[in-house]
């Protein structure tokens, strides 16, 4: 034990059972902010394999979302100035709700559909088959977005508070990890001092 | 008559028939698109087309070779073709090409209503617009606000007013869905080429007549098959078939009637012509969608057009064969930069 690290205390057994319980509290504290740690580092290892999976199939979906657009463009010609001509209200909304991880809250955006598809009779008399492929097939890139955008901010937020937890687990170990040696040994005083 | 018709033809439209002709012979031929179809490289085409008729038009441009400036220049070509033959023509082969453009002023038209009534600017609209559909009313269509000032000011004063009368005589010009109007005009102007092809008579009717029909009936057969699942009722759509294809009055009253597939193929089945189309591949050929079958069937039939002498349906057919090439080719390069190569293929051929 270095001597700047002790702390100075008045050697009575009442100090003895204060400092005890104090240590009790650190070591469960510590404990806690470990299950705390551990739980979040799970999470975050799940949510790191599933963002893996989701940039994969996001290269695939995106790619033949742009084929089909070629495909589109053969059959019906350029309807480019028609859809931007048509853009009135969002049909695919995004909501956001909290997640509770370990008492972290994440951030969850989840899609939904709104309103009727106002692009209903585009195409009607060229290309209208290749063209409900195509929405169909940006409708799954844009969830597959959706999903990428939610587990990215999730794990953002999970790194950050992992690495607090962890700084805070790593500050009491520092402070208690001497402590496995019981503090018994202390002299006491009373035993010497005849009583009153 | 006819007789003297083909004597007097050359008088008046023989250099522009032979001008034709030698554009007709420069359309890329399978060999081409085979060549094009093993590229790996936009630049690798450019080379490839530069062999062909098309010269230095990809070589002379500054910009980025991208898909865009692809079919951006090769529509430049059609329209700088399609003008050369224009200003040289005199009537009626000015009427017959005028009409020709008729369908591109539609989808322009349909572009500026649209815009009128969301107040969008116009000087960004006219860049959008087709070039081969332009009319000199175009640039003074911002004063309008709705599209019934729109018509009522300028519209009609455009060689497109008779077709308005249908689609403005029943409903209001304002509500009308931009689809419905397209092709409510679409069928007035198809109806009006055919009786024109007709009056002409002579091979010009002969071959024109028949083309045309299929152009009506195809629209007939797409139009059903895509109002399948929307709010467009068997009644509304009745009101977009063109009435001057073989299917006109039975087959289109059936067709108005049906409300799956199946009814469409069993319409489709009672004429020889169309049965092919609609018919269940065989097992083990390639999958085409039945869009591309009326593709391949018009192709076949524009084709038969340069068999004849002395008539204007060699100049259709050619506009309609180019813009099929341009397609074929952008679908070529669109394969080659997204390295879709599988289906590749796809593309209509037009001269074997």
């Amino acid at each position: 034990m270095s001597g700047k690290d002790r702390i100075d205390i008045f050697p009575s057994r009442m100090a003895q059972t204060i400092m005890k319980a104090r240590l009790k509290g650190a070591q469960t504290g510590r404990n806690l902010l470990k299950k705390k740690s551990d739980a979040l580092s799970m999470r975050f290892r799940q949510i790191l394999r599933k963002i893996i999976e989701t940039k994969t199939k996001m290269g695939e979906v995106m790619r033949e979302a742009a084929f089909s657009l070629a495909e589109a463009k053969f059959t019906a010609g350029d309807f480019s100035t028609t859809v931007i001509q048509n853009v009135n209200k969002a049909q695919v909304k995004v909501r956001a709700k909290k997640d509770n991880v370990a008492g972290v809250t994440l951030p969850v955006f989840e899609h939904y559909q709104e309103g009727g598809d106002s692009y209903e009779l585009t195409g009607l008399a060229r290309g209208g088959e290749q063209l409900s492929r195509l929405k169909r097939n940006y409708a799954r890139a844009v969830e597959l977005l959706v999903e990428l955008a939610s587990l990215q901010t999730s794990f953002v937020t999970l790194d950050e508070a992992i690495k607090i937890t962890n700084r805070r687990v790593n500050a009491i170990e520092h402070v208690t990890h001497f402590t496995h040696h019981p503090i018994y040994s202390v002299p006491l005083w009373p035993c010497l001092c005849p009583p009153m | 008559m006819a007789a003297c018709q083909e004597l007097s033809f050359n008088v008046d439209h023989g250099y522009l028939e032979g001008l034709v002709r030698g554009m007709k012979a420069g359309i890329l031929t399978q060999a081409d698109y085979h060549n094009l179809a093993q590229c790996d490289t936009l630049e690798d085409m450019k080379l490839h087309l530069q062999s062909t008729d098309y010269g230095k038009l990809l070589s002379s441009s500054e910009e980025d070779l991208t898909v865009s400036l692809v079919d951006s220049k090769l529509r430049e070509n059609l329209v700088t073709e399609f003008s050369c033959l224009r200003s040289n023509a005199l009537p009626p082969l000015s009427t017959f090409l005028d009409y020709i453009t008729y369908g591109y002023m539609i989808d322009n038209v349909v572009m500026l209503i649209t815009g009128a009534l969301k107040q969008r600017d116009v000087a960004e609209l006219l860049p959008r617009c087709h070039p081969l559909g332009g009319f000199d009313q175009m640039a003074a269509v911002g004063i309008a606000r709705t599209p019934t000032e729109l018509y009522s000011a300028i519209l009609v004063d455009t060689p497109l007013a008779p077709f308005f009368q249908d689609a403005v005589s029943d409903s209001n010009l304002d509500e009308m869905e931009a689809e419905i109007l397209r092709n409510k005009l679409y069928k007035a102007y198809l109806e009006s080429f055919h009786s024109f092809c007709k009056n002409m008579g002579g091979a010009t009717g002969e071959i024109m007549c028949p083309v045309l029909e299929f152009e009506a009936d195809r629209r007939a057969f797409i139009i059903t098959v895509n109002s399948f699942g929307t709010e467009l009722s068997g009644a509304d759509r009745s009101s977009l078939y063109p009435a001057c294809g073989k299917l006109y009055p039975d087959g289109l009253r059936l067709l108005a009637l049906a409300e799956d597939h199946e009814q469409v193929k069993a319409v489709a089945d009672c004429y020889t012509d169309y049965k092919a189309i609609f018919e269940d591949p065989e097992p083990g050929s390639e999958f085409k969608s039945f869009e591309d079958r009326f593709f391949e069937q018009e192709v076949k039939l524009n084709i038969l057009a340069f068999l004849q002498q002395f008539h204007f349906g060699v100049f259709y057919s050619y506009i309609k064969l180019k813009e099929q090439e341009s397609r074929n080719i952008v679908w070529i390069a669109e394969c080659v930069t997204q390295r879709q190569k599988s289906k590749i293929h796809n593309y209509i051929p037009i001269i074997q």
